[in-house]
């Protein structure tokens, strides 16, 4: 149910980014306004959230490495 | 190796770098429209035929470029091959510097010369745009027009004395293309997700044939793993490739050569880990994932890199288009580029790292368990 629902909202965003028609001719709005730094927060925010959440997977492991060797 | 943790930090810290680097440095200017402008009316494509003689005024439209901050002069240069001139790479400049309606657009005037030093029948003329504040911009095959017999031969309005004039500004950009634009930096994220998969691919060969050499389930796992990853990397591969394609090609999907074989590499890919699941007793599964391994490895060398290069493709590096050397490769963009392979990379064998851990330490407690 839950793999479902991830892969209709994945499709939902895919189509929505194709409607995005970018004029090659057009000057870059995001930089121009300065909200392309926003983008680049948004990005390094999301980064740094799944280096952490491999990081606590990476220390779960090795107490359960810890554990299994000091059991021996 | 395997628990330090100073390569994983290596890894995410080039990553971030990539991105924040990659996204906020801004582009070269570069000229988006050069119309002529005739009695108010701008032209269609094509229609109008270019006269040696005769004076024209342009509309200019430019990218990054702001055309009213300082004064900016114009050129247009003809393209070297046949010309007969003393002077390599001639010029005409304009008539006056662009004359700007607003920051990125402007008017100019050309009178074309009488005669063209070259011996084609057709003369292929290149924009070139220069400022103080933002350097040069170019625009390739700006004009092309026929010559005749008698339009052939020296003139004095061409000259090399726009090379002296040209403003050089010393800051770190990236190139710009006409076709890619902005898209040009998907450089750093599409192809550092083949490279870093190709890479991964290649160690987890080398553990599949030590596995079949020892028989230790440890390179099994070290293999397996990697697989997982680099089947990861490849899709993700594939689909940032496709939106990329969308807004440089307008599909998100072509039939190209190089297209379709690296996805037929992958599903191949895909296979094996099918296969992995079907099998319950491990050593076999081992066994046959392992040889499995290796054949999809030879046969990936031909299908992505030797197949499409052998064919038309649309695709950069195949099919007779220059590949990263080219025109799409700068040093400014290897200065983020190759970091990003490398953190995709490390960042890769970091996700590999986890599963091949927490593998083992399954391994180890059903065999205790025993």
């Amino acid at each position: 149910m839950n793999k479902s629902r991830f892969i209709l909202i994945l499709g939902v965003i895919v189509t929505s980014i194709s409607q995005m028609k970018a004029e090659s001719a057009a000057i870059d709005f995001l930089r121009s306004t300065g909200k392309i730094y926003s983008v680049i927060a948004v990005i390094v925010v999301i980064l740094i959230g799944i280096g952490i959440y491999l990081y606590k997977i990476d220390n779960k492991l090795t107490k359960l490495e810890n554990q299994i060797n000091n059991e021996q | 190796m395997i628990k330090k943790w100073w390569w994983k930090a290596l890894g995410l810290i080039l990553l971030i770098y990539t991105v924040i680097v990659g996204m906020a440095v801004p582009l070269k200017p570069g000229v988006t429209g050069f119309e002529v402008v005739r009695s108010g009316v701008s032209q269609e494509d094509n229609i109008l035929f270019f006269t040696p003689g005769s004076t024209y005024t342009f509309e200019i439209r430019g990218y990054n470029m702001n055309l009213s901050a300082a004064k900016t002069k114009a050129w247009l240069k003809l393209n070297e091959s046949g010309a007969s001139s003393d002077v390599i790479n001639p010029a005409v400049s304009s008539d006056a510097v662009v004359v700007p309606s607003s920051e990125s657009s402007g008017l100019v005037t050309f009178t074309l010369p009488m005669k063209f030093p070259t011996t084609d029948d057709y003369a292929n003329l290149t924009l070139v745009l220069s400022n103080a504040v933002d350097g040069q911009a170019i625009l390739p095959q700006a004009l092309n027009l026929q010559l005749t017999a008698d339009q052939k031969g020296t003139d004095s309005a061409w000259s090399d004395a726009y090379l002296s004039e040209i403003d050089v500004v010393d800051s770190f950009r990236f190139p710009y293309r006409s076709v890619l634009n902005e898209t040009i930096r998907n450089t750093f994220f599409h192809i550092p997700l083949w490279f870093s998969m190709f890479i991964m691919l290649i160690v987890s060969l080398v553990y599949s044939i030590r596995y079949l050499r020892t028989g230790h389930i440890k390179d099994d796992i070290y293999a397996s793993a990697l697989v997982r990853v680099s089947v990861l990397f490849g899709v993700l591969g594939i689909i940032t490739g496709s939106l990329w394609a969308k807004y440089t090609w307008g599909t998100f999907w072509t039939t190209d050569v190089k297209l379709n074989m690296s996805t037929v590499a992958m599903l191949i890919y895909v296979a094996s880990l099918i296969l992995r699941s079907s099998i319950n007793d491990v050593d076999r599964r081992a066994k046959i994932s392992a040889s499995y391994n290796i054949f999809a490895f030879a046969a990936l060398i031909p299908l992505v890199f030797v197949i499409p290069r052998l064919t038309d493709s649309l695709h950069p590096g195949n099919g007779g288009n220059p590949a990263l050397g080219g025109e799409d490769m700068e040093n400014t963009l290897r200065a983020v580029f190759y970091p990003a392979i490398i953190g995709f990379t490390l960042v890769g064998f970091w996700i590999a790292s986890l599963s091949i851990r927490y593998e083992m330490i399954k391994d180890n407690w059903l065999t205790r368990r025993q």
